[in-house]
């Protein structure tokens, strides 16, 4: 299983890093976000279209992506204590039959 | 896929809204009975979430020149059925427009419809046609990550021609617009996020089979309703 995720996990990667090289040869590639270009087409359909509510709190720039981080690192965390946990707990299992053998 | 604050008109974020209330409100209670029923599978659930918490926050770069971020909602819905993702995906919407200034209240109800409804409920569906056809379970999870993914921003492509119809073309003519943002940049994404939920799977495969077994993973159960 570990040579095989080894090699999923190259794989993803080497998709993300061969996309930033194959977008940054486009012409005028600043990597916006889709989200952002799609609200922008919205105005190009309907020009006099006005967002009728807006953002409760916006955080600065600076905070925003501390914020993006502090996701992904609650995220990453909480994945990474489970998997940890469950090989542990399978090593431990693992050590406890050799034991009683 | 996050439709940005006040970006619908008023009817339509009241009825996408409407339309997603029912499903959030099942997924709380499904949620609930799992804990009640299956306590065992709490902590995969946690990671089940933390999984769409930490692959949405991550903007990543595309072949086009544009960035965009992937759901991370079908790994959940494989595991532990659809409906309970509708919750899980609520939660990390509500984290994102509040602190985030990332989609919004207003929009609150159609990005979870898109995201944590439609998504969840067609990787599900791939992984059981993928198995169906007896593929094996390494390509129903990959097809099913990948094409949850892409339904997600297809179903906002949607939600935004039907708001914003092109005033030649019409809805259609507006839908082909909103896709052709999303699509290409999306695709080596839902490639990228169909790789990561295989690895989590095979992982899950080999150190935590209890849990698998409790959830009936990959039998075609829904996990659920599998006590009696």
């Amino acid at each position: 299983m570990n040579a095989r995720n080894g090699g999923l996990l190259l794989l993803a990667v080497a998709l993300v890093v061969g996309s930033v090289w194959l977008g940054s040869r486009r012409e005028g590639a600043e990597f916006t976000g889709s989200d952002g270009q799609a609200m922008a087409a919205v105005t190009t359909i309907q020009p006099d279209y006005q967002p009728w509510f807006g953002f409760i709190w916006e955080p600065p720039p600076e905070i925003a992506s501390g914020l993006f981080a502090l996701q992904a690192a609650l995220g990453a965390g909480i994945l990474g204590y489970y998997l940890g946990f469950k090989r542990g707990q399978a090593q431990g299992r693992r050590k406890h039959s050799d034991a009683g053998d | 896929m996050h439709i940005a604050e006040g970006f619908l008109p008023p009817l339509h974020a009241a009825a996408w809204t409407a339309a997603a209330l029912p499903f959030v409100i099942v997924s709380a209670w499904r949620v609930n009975r799992l804990m009640r029923d299956q306590p065992q599978t709490k902590l995969l659930l946690a990671a089940a979430g933390a999984f769409a918490f930490v692959i949405s926050a991550l903007k990543l770069p595309s072949v086009t020149g544009s960035c965009s971020h992937a759901t991370g909602t079908g790994l959940g819905a494989i595991l532990f059925g659809p409906a309970v993702m509708a919750l899980l995906g609520t939660i990390v919407l509500v984290f994102q427009a509040l602190l985030l200034a990332h989609g919004g209240i207003t929009t609150l109800g159609a990005n979870v419809f898109s995201m944590a409804i439609v998504g969840p409920w067609i990787a599900y569906g791939v992984l059981r046609g993928a198995q169906g056809l007896n593929a094996p379970l390494a390509v129903s999870v990959f097809l099913a990550a990948m094409l949850g993914d892409l339904a997600t921003y297809t179903m906002t492509a949607g939600q935004l021609a039907l708001a914003f119809p092109d005033p030649a073309s019409g809805i259609a003519g507006s839908f082909v617009k909103f896709l052709s943002v999303f699509a290409p940049t999306q695709l080596p994404l839902a490639v990228v996020e169909g790789l990561l939920t295989v690895v989590i799977v095979n992982f899950l495969r080999e150190y935590s089979g209890d849990e698998l077994q409790i959830l009936k993973f990959p039998s075609p159960t829904v996990a659920v309703e599998a006590r009696s």
